[in-house]
C-alpha cells in the first residue's frame, strides 16, 4: 500500500491544525456562506456605526420644495438643500437615515432576543436531557410541547397584546417597550432552544468521555458543566444563526403590525407599514428601501446559519442535506 | 391502531388543557387589572364593578379559569368588550373564520403547485444547474419577509399594472365567486411563497432520501426504467413525509395570515385579533389564540394519525 504523498501531506497539516483553522478551512469552501458571512458582518457594522453613516439625525423633518410633497423621490432635495439619497417619507424623513437607525434597533432586538432565549433555553433543554427519562425530563418537555402548540407569532402578539403596547410596568420594575419585545421574542423562541439542546446532551451523554469522568468518581452537575457543555456550543451556535433569520423576522413582522418599537423610533417595519399609504402615489422607494434591507439581513443569517450548519455541525448536515 | 389513538390522544388533552390555562391567564398579564386597562380614562366605580362581575373576576382564580373553561368548551368565548361591546366573541370570529381559512388554504395550493413539481426536478438532478438555481430561489422564498413580497405585489399588479384586483381589499365569496377568487390570487401568493421553499426542500430531501433506499436500486437493477420508478414509487413514499410535515404547519399559516389579513386589509380573524390587541379586548384575543391552538393541535392530531395508518412502522416501535 502506498500512500499519496500528498495525501500524507495533508494529514500532517490537518494534525497541526487548530480547532478553528480546521473551521475556517471547512467554512470557506462554501462559496455561498461566505457570501452569508459578509452580508452580516456588513451588517453588524451598519448597526455599530450608524450614527456614523447615517447622513441626517433619523427623526429630522424637512420640508419639501415649494410645490412638492413629501414624500419625496431618491435624489430630490429638500427646501433647505439637503440631499435625500434614498429618498424621504411622510414627514420629509431622510429614508436613508432611517433605514440604517431601523437597522440598526432591528439587530439590537434580535440579538437581545436571541441571548435571553438561549439562557432560558439552553438551560431547560440540558437540565431536561441530563435527566432524561425522570419526572423533570417529563416536566420540562412537556411545557416546550405546550409553548410550542401556540404558532411563533400568534404567542407573540397574544403576550404583547396582555402586557400592552409601550412601557409596562411590572412590581417594581418599568420595562421599556425594546426590553419587552425582546423578553416577548425570547419567551417563543426558548423552547426550540430546549428541544435541540436535549437532543444534543443525550447524545453526548453516550459519549465515553462521560462514562470516564464519571468513573473517575466526578459529580453530576460537573460532568453537565464541565465536559458536555462545550460539546454543545457547536450546535447551539448553529441553531442560534438560524433562528436569528426567524427572530428578525417574527420583530420586523411585529414592528409591521404596529406592535414592535412605537414612532418616532426608526423601525423598518412600521416604515413598511406607514409605506402602503403612498403606494398609489408610487413612492415605491418608501417601501423597496426598507424592505430590501430586511430581506437582505434574513437571507444573510439563512446563508450563514446553513455553512455553520455544514463546517460545525456535519452530523446534523448529513441529515438536513439527506 | 386502537392502542395508538388511545396514546395520542392522551398526550393532545394535556397539552391542550395547559395551553388553556396559559391563554386564560393572559387577562391577567394585563398590568393594574385588566378591568382598569379596558375602561380606559372612564374609571367609574359602579362600571369597574359591573364588569369585573361580569366577567367573574370577583371570583377565586380556580374558579375563573373553571367558569371560562366550561363556557369555552361549548363554544362560548364570552362577550367582546371594546371592539363591539356586546357581541358575543363566537360570533366575530365565526364571520371571520371563513376569510382566514381561504387564504390559508388557497396558499396552501399554491405551495403545492410550486413545491412539489421543483422538489422533484431539484432531487432528480441533484447537483446540477436546475438543481442548484432551485435551492437558491427556495433560499430566497424564505428571506423576503411576506409583509415585504405583499407590498411588492401590489407595487406591480396594483399602482404600475393597474390591476383592479392588485389593490387588496375583499369582496365576499358569496357575493361574487370570480371577483373573490381573483382578489383572493395575491395574498395566496404572499402566504404561499415562503411556505412552498419550505416544502420544497422537504420534497428534495425526502425524494432524495426514497431514491438511496434499496428497494428503487432493486427496481433499477431489475430493468424498470428511470421515469416509471419515480413516477410510481419514489414519488409516492417521498410525499408521506411531506404531507406530515404541511399538514403539522398548518400553525405557521394562521400566524402568517396575520401578517397577510393586514397586508391586503382582509377583514379575517388576522385582522380581528389585531384591532383586539390594540383595544385591549381581552375576551377576543383570548377566543382568537385559543381557537387557532384548537385548529393546530387537532390538525397535528390528524395528521399523525393518517402517517401512523399510511407508515405502520410510526405505530409498532419507532413511536415515544
Amino acid at each position: 500500500m502506498n500512500k499519496n504523498p500528498s495525501e500524507e501531506a495533508k494529514l500532517g497539516i490537518w494534525a497541526h491544525r487548530g480547532l478553528l483553522e480546521e473551521f475556517w478551512h471547512n467554512f470557506k469552501k462554501n462559496k455561498l456562506s461566505l457570501v452569508g458571512g459578509i452580508i452580516v458582518l456588513l451588517y453588524l457594522i451598519i448597526a455599530i456605526f450608524a450614527p456614523l453613516l447615517a447622513p441626517y439625525n433619523p427623526v429630522e423633518q424637512f420640508n419639501a420644495p415649494r410645490g412638492e410633497h413629501n414624500p419625496l423621490p431618491p435624489l430630490s432635495r429638500s427646501a433647505e438643500g439637503y440631499l435625500f439619497l434614498l429618498g424621504s417619507d411622510k414627514f420629509g424623513r431622510d429614508i436613508l437615515s432611517r433605514a440604517i437607525y431601523g437597522t440598526r434597533t432591528l439587530l439590537q432586538v434580535a440579538v437581545g432576543s436571541i441571548a435571553v432565549a438561549l439562557v432560558l433555553g439552553v438551560w431547560m433543554g440540558a437540565v431536561a436531557g441530563y435527566k432524561k427519562g425522570t419526572w423533570v425530563d417529563e416536566l420540562i418537555m412537556r411545557a416546550v410541547d405546550v409553548m410550542l402548540s401556540f404558532p411563533t407569532l400568534v404567542l407573540a402578539i397574544a403576550l404583547l397584546g396582555a402586557f400592552g403596547i409601550g412601557k409596562t410596568r411590572i412590581g417594581p420594575f418599568v420595562l421599556s417597550n425594546m426590553v419587552k419585545i425582546m423578553v416577548v421574542i425570547a419567551i417563543t423562541y426558548s423552547p426550540r432552544f430546549a428541544r435541540v439542546m436535549r437532543g444534543v446532551v443525550l447524545q453526548e451523554m453516550t459519549e465515553d468521555y462521560v462514562d470516564a469522568a464519571k468513573v473517575a468518581g466526578a459529580s453530576g452537575g460537573r460532568i453537565l458543566t464541565k465536559e458536555v457543555l462545550i460539546n454543545t456550543i457547536p450546535p447551539i451556535i448553529v441553531q442560534a444563526s438560524l433562528m436569528m433569520a426567524t427572530t428578525v423576522l417574527t420583530s420586523s413582522s411585529l414592528s409591521f403590525l404596529g406592535m414592535g418599537l412605537q414612532p418616532p423610533r426608526p423601525s423598518l417595519g412600521l416604515m413598511l407599514n406607514e409605506a402602503r399609504d403612498f403606494l398609489f402615489l408610487r413612492a415605491w422607494w418608501y417601501a423597496i428601501v426598507p424592505g430590501v434591507s430586511i430581506s437582505l439581513v434574513i437571507l444573510g443569517f439563512n446563508l450563514l446559519g446553513d455553512g455553520l450548519r455544514d463546517s460545525l455541525d456535519p452530523r446534523q448536515a448529513r441529515r438536513v442535506q439527506q | 391502531m386502537g392502542v395508538y389513538i388511545l396514546k395520542r390522544l392522551f398526550l393532545a388533552v394535556p397539552t391542550l388543557f395547559v395551553a388553556s390555562i396559559v391563554i386564560f391567564m393572559l387577562i391577567h398579564l394585563a398590568p393594574g387589572g385588566p378591568v382598569r386597562v379596558m375602561l380606559g380614562p372612564m374609571q367609574d366605580p359602579v362600571l369597574v364593578k359591573k364588569l369585573r362581575h361580569q366577567l367573574g373576576l370577583d371570583l377565586p382564580v380556580y374558579q375563573q379559569y373553571l367558569r371560562w373553561a366550561s363556557k369555552a368548551l361549548h363554544g362560548d368565548f364570552g362577550i367582546s368588550v371594546t371592539i363591539q361591546r356586546g357581541s358575543s366573541v363566537m360570533d366575530l370570529i365565526a364571520q371571520r373564520l371563513s376569510v382566514t381559512l381561504e387564504v390559508a388554504f388557497l396558499a396552501m395550493v399554491v405551495a403545492l403547485l410550486i413545491a412539489i413539481p421543483t422538489g422533484i426536478l431539484s432531487a432528480l438532478r441533484q447537483n446540477k444547474i436546475t438543481d442548484h438555481i432551485a435551492r437558491i430561489i427556495a433560499l430566497l422564498g424564505v428571506s423576503i419577509p411576506n409583509f415585504f413580497l405583499g407590498i411588492v405585489l401590489i407595487l406591480i399588479f396594483g399602482v404600475y399594472l393597474l390591476q383592479p384586483w392588485g389593490a387588496g381589499g375583499f369582496v365576499p365569496l358569496s357575493k361574487s365567486i370570480g371577483g373573490n377568487l381573483i382578489r383572493m390570487l395575491l395574498p395566496a401568493i404572499t402566504l404561499g411563497t415562503a411556505y412552498s421553499a419550505i416544502v420544497m426542500r422537504m420534497m428534495r430531501s425526502a425524494m432524495l432520501d426514497v431514491m438511496g433506499q434499496d428497494y428503487v436500486r432493486t427496481a433499477r437493477a431489475m430493468g424498470i426504467g428511470q421515469q416509471s420508478i419515480v413516477r410510481k414509487d419514489v414519488v409516492k413514499n417521498a410525499l408521506i413525509p411531506v404531507v406530515t410535515v404541511m399538514g403539522n404547519s398548518i400553525g405557521y399559516l394562521l400566524g402568517g395570515s396575520i401578517v397577510t389579513e393586514t397586508v391586503f386589509r382582509l377583514p379575517g380573524v388576522g385582522n380581528l385579533i389585531i384591532t383586539g390587541v390594540f383595544r385591549r379586548d381581552y375576551p377576543v384575543i383570548q377566543g382568537i389564540v385559543l381557537t387557532i391552538v384548537v385548529v393546530r393541535i387537532l390538525t397535528n392530531l390528524i395528521v399523525d394519525l393518517l402517517y401512523s395508518y399510511l407508515d405502520p412502522r410510526i405505530r409498532y416501535g419507532g413511536a415515544e
